[in-house]
């Protein structure tokens, strides 16, 4: 995401350590939003800005030990991604990788034939674009109810990449995963998704 | 040759460019020889541009009067952790 007011990482942290009041603006108006988006994907709506709240000052007081091995928003972003996954732990609610790896089939494996091709192709859904998608009726509530069920590290990994943009290397770094899991976690939400679109227009 | 099964398991490997060539050979061929196939890669391609396009791919506004807000509590927080 674009955040064309915001100085340089080299510029920007050591006035956040000497207190610079237009610095803390610039910061907070630049990331808030995204740390509220990152913490509503793994936590949910309920408690996502009290999350970010916590992560910023976990942000700030751990500031002056920042290593600069990513960028300050990816350094942010994990805060927020670790800050939001202890908060879901405390309230005995797991954010367990294994089960958003999970081992079951991309596409229904009954779909295939014995030699691995299809068997029952995927239909048609007489739509190239995504308005046109979208124009299709209560297919955003679909969407949004399909993202609300994938675990909530996909959840995360899909928020980074397909609506902030994120590279997936940031993205293993915010999610603390290796790259080949950041890419099945990835994987695994889209098809999600891609299934249930798919299920909606067969009604 | 992968199968239709492997299309589907590494579709997004494909789409974000993180195949190695060799495999990416193989993928590419299978698309141009298999309908299903490519039509399968292709809407998951439209499932990325419409996830983009919904409602949740937007973070939330945050208003001036919030933006102060947050950094005014974070400055004093900080302060207070200063004289600590």
């Amino acid at each position: 995401m674009a955040t064309p007011s915001l100085p340089s990482d080299e510029i920007l942290i050591p006035k956040l350590l000497a207190r610079d009041e237009l610095a803390y603006n610039q910061i907070v108006s630049a990331y808030h939003g995204l740390m509220v988006h990152l913490a509503r994907a793994i936590v949910g709506s309920a408690i996502a800005d009290e999350v970010a709240q916590e992560s910023w000052v976990a942000v700030l007081r751990a500031l002056p030990k920042f290593e600069r091995r990513s960028s300050l928003k990816t350094w942010i972003l994990r805060i927020v991604s670790n800050t939001a996954k202890s908060r879901l732990r405390h309230e005995s609610r797991t954010v367990n990788l294994g089960d958003a790896l999970e081992d079951s089939p991309i596409v229904d494996p009954s779909r295939f034939k014995a030699n691995a091709h299809w068997a029952t192709p995927p239909m048609n859904w007489h739509a190239d674009t995504p308005d046109a998608l979208l124009s299709r009726t209560e297919l955003s509530e679909c969407i949004s109810s399909t993202l609300s069920l994938l675990p909530p590290v996909q959840r995360a990994a899909i928020t980074l990449r397909d609506m902030q943009g994120l590279s997936m290397e940031d993205i293993c770094k915010v999610l603390e995963v290796s790259e080949s899991n950041g890419r099945v976690l990835l994987h695994r939400a889209r098809s999600r998704i891609q299934q249930a679109i798919e299920e909606h227009l067969k009604r | 040759m992968p199968s239709c099964k492997d299309i589907t398991n590494h579709t997004s490997e494909y789409l974000d460019r993180h195949m190695p060539w060799h495999k990416r050979i193989g993928y590419w061929l299978h698309l141009l020889m298999c309908v299903h196939c490519k039509r399968y890669v292709d809407q998951l391609k439209l499932t990325i541009s419409t996830i983009g396009r919904t409602q949740d791919a937007t973070p939330p506004d945050v208003s001036d009067e919030q933006i102060k807000d947050i950094s005014k509590c974070l400055q004093e927080q900080m302060a207070k952790t200063d004289r600590e």
